[in-house]
């Protein structure tokens, strides 16, 4: 192979991964949730943005590192979604068909998330970068990595697989499939079903505020970025079977590297509609998603 | 009895009131108003905010010396949401309720072809202050006037820059698909050959877009002498820093236009990249009128103003002398005549000012070396290379459709 081949193998590779993997965590989140309680997100990709802003203005107002920003992040994230749980999802728990309910509560709080960013953060600049956690490169033969873009990659894929051994392994993991299986007989068999409930969207929203983290580590970023990861998401998780995680796992990575080898072999256009051309064809034949949930 | 009498002083003191404010009122002078239509929320946010930043310097300081024939300049500034609907209803409102003098403040070459098209249609003069779609100024054009030189011609001056300082090079196209830059990239394949230059990749990215690295690697690859960077957003930064992670030399990176965000944006490691402007702290052509707009701005805003600031600081003075010119602020038809037959200079920079027979303007533009850039506070750039040019030197209207 020639050093050209073995570098657009390498950025194929890499993209796939990263992007991949970062799909597969937001896509895991929304699908936990959904799942679980039965609560399409639609606000996910604000969730992701909120994330990926508030990162932003840890570092470049208060000057805090990336990685301080990151954990900042996450303490309020967590914050913010207990409080959103205790406010809002609540009380729709007991209702009849609470997903279209849980629908248009999420696309209100769609709304309001967008018309702040929007007299906020779209009159500040027109795009956010988050300064690297780790500088300089790594060589894979003629290709370099940027390091951050590999620790990104790392812990991108390890919060994947910790997710995987929470929900197979952890009683709490094991608790919140059976909620998900049937909600009646989990709680004859004596799971606290509302907790978990509340875990469920909590943890799944957590998720989604890393993924915002770790999209912003890697790429500059704008507002639109909300919309199509909020698409993308949903795409995911439809196709890999709502309530599946291995489902939005594995149709997350392969979304990642269709985009990266699509867009070689045709057009960074084609691979964009190829993944969404994937979802329509596959339900087509399997309506309920590849995986069970 | 009392409460008649109470009337009738009331009455007395209402009458007494209004005869004194009778005079007051005529001492001050009706406003010229102006309806400003611009991207106040939605995706085009911060280039309306930018805009209505400049457009507010320029309005003070020409009220503060007395206004415009003796009257006061006032725009009225209306959301547009980035929305062409939202645009057209404002347009007619501003028309029918305000009964403005004139229209302007788009700064997304989408909405302001909404507003062109009822512009036209309701002969209402309209200054466009930062929007590049060529169409905007197609051959029948009559009441609709464009500050920003039209974007294939960006690409013109692109290939006339390359020209000159790599004669037979090869170049690489990386860019998102939007309106904007397909329209720049038109020009650009257009005069290439012309300039006797060699395209060597041109990928197109759709909107949306997170990644390029795979196309990174590709033009990499294809072993480019420069690669004309223009993504959307903040795609624009991905681009650029996955072709300097690759091996990219900030000096082979051209971007066809930069605002002051995006300066900072590409940050330091860009040094020695070239980018294209219609204004900058570094040109050599600032005027004591420019520096004193740029030291002011900055100190208001934290950043140096851009061409966006500047054309919209530039545009109520283009409005003060064409409302001057026309003698009369309350004849469309005259104001119209009077920016047709304008022959002025921008203040901030000395570039001439004359629209050609469908509005567009003589054009121009500057391509600037980054030389440092300090965080998200300042940047210092040195200008490479200055162009004007007739609208019509390519065939721009076939161009872009």
């Amino acid at each position: 192979m020639t050093d050209a081949q073995i570098l657009i193998l390498m950025s194929t590779l890499s993209t796939g991964l990263i992007l991949g993997a970062i799909f597969a965590l937001v896509a895991a989140g929304v699908t936990i949730v959904y799942g679980c309680v039965w609560l399409p997100n639609a606000s996910n990709g604000q969730f992701f943005l909120l994330a990926s802003l508030a990162a932003w203005t840890f570092t470049a107002s208060f000057g805090w590192t990336s990685l301080a920003a990151a954990a900042g992040v996450l303490i309020l994230g967590t914050a913010l979604s207990y409080l959103l749980e205790w406010i809002l999802i609540r009380r729709l728990y007991d209702t009849p068909n609470r997903n279209v309910a849980y629908f248009v509560v999420t696309l209100g709080l769609t709304q309001i998330m967008t018309g702040i960013f929007s007299l906020t953060y779209a009159k500040w600049s027109d795009q956010f970068t988050l300064p690297p956690v780790i500088e300089g490169i790594t060589m894979f033969g003629p290709f370099p990595m940027p390091n951050n873009r590999l620790l990104v990659m790392g812990v991108s894929l390890l919060v994947l697989v910790l997710l995987f051994v929470l929900l197979r392994y952890h009683p709490y993991g094991r608790a919140l499939r059976a909620v998900f299986q049937n909600r009646e007989a989990a709680a004859l068999r004596g799971v606290n079903v509302r907790a978990i409930y509340r875990l469920s969207f909590v943890l799944g929203s957590v998720i989604i505020f890393l993924g915002g983290i770790l999209f912003a580590l890697a790429y500059s970023y704008d507002l639109t970025v909300a919309w199509t990861m909020s698409i993308t998401a949903f795409a995911i998780m439809i196709i890999g079977g709502p309530g599946s995680v291995i489902g939005a796992v594995v149709v997350g990575m392969t979304f990642g590297f269709t985009q990266a080898i699509v867009s070689i072999f045709a057009s960074p256009t084609a691979a964009t509609f190829s993944y969404l051309g994937a979802m329509l064809l596959i339900l087509l034949f399997r309506p309920s998603g590849l995986f069970k949930r | 009895m009392n409460i008649k009498l109470k009337t009738c002083a009331s009455a007395i003191a209402l009458a007494a009131a209004a005869l004194c404010a009778a005079p007051a009122a005529a001492q001050s002078p009706r406003p010229i108003k102006i309806g400003f239509v611009t991207e106040l929320t939605g995706p085009w946010t911060f280039f309306g905010t930018s805009c209505v930043a400049g457009l507010k310097f320029a309005t003070d300081e020409i009220n503060k010396a007395g206004g415009v024939l003796g009257r006061p300049l006032e725009f009225i500034v209306t959301d547009n949401q980035t929305k062409s609907d939202q645009a057209l209803a404002a347009s007619r409102n501003l028309d029918i309720n305000d009964k403005v003098l004139a229209l302007s403040g788009p700064t997304s070459s989408d909405v302001a072809l909404a507003m062109y098209g009822y512009a036209e249609q309701q002969k209402i003069p309209f200054l466009v202050p930062v929007a590049a779609f060529p169409q905007l100024t197609k051959p029948g054009t009559r009441y609709t006037f464009r500050i920003e030189p039209d974007a294939a011609g960006w690409g013109y001056a692109m290939a006339k820059y390359i020209e000159q300082v790599r004669p037979g090079a090869k170049v690489a196209l990386m860019h998102s698909d939007a309106a904007l830059m397909r329209a720049i990239m038109a020009g650009f394949r257009y005069q290439a050959p012309r300039s006797k230059l060699n395209i060597v990749a041109d990928i197109m990215f759709p909107q949306g877009s997170s990644d390029a690295t795979v196309q990174a690697a590709q033009v990499r690859a294809a072993t480019p002498d420069y690669v004309i960077v223009s993504g959307a957003g903040a795609f624009d930064n991905v681009i650029t820093n996955q072709l300097l992670d690759l091996g990219i030399k900030p000096q082979q990176i051209i971007h066809p236009f930069g605002i002051t965000t995006q300066v900072f944006g590409w940050g330091q490691r860009s040094v020695g990249s070239i980018y294209g402007t219609f204004f900058d702290v570094g040109l050599d052509s600032l005027t004591p009128d420019g520096k004193d707009f740029i030291a002011r701005f900055d100190a208001a805003n934290n950043r140096p103003p851009s061409y966006v600031e500047n054309y919209c600081y530039v545009t109520p003075y283009i409005f003060k002398e064409a409302i001057e010119a026309a003698g009369t602020a309350d004849d469309r038809e005259k104001l119209r005549n009077a920016i047709s037959a304008l022959n002025t200079k921008e203040r901030t920079s000395g570039v001439p000012i004359v629209f050609d027979k469908n509005g567009a303007r003589k054009e121009y533009m500057y391509f600037q070396e980054i030389v440092s850039v300090n965080g998200k506070r300042n940047y210092q750039s040195k200008q490479r290379f200055y162009i004007e040019w007739d609208p019509e030197v390519i065939p721009v209207y076939d161009l872009v459709k």
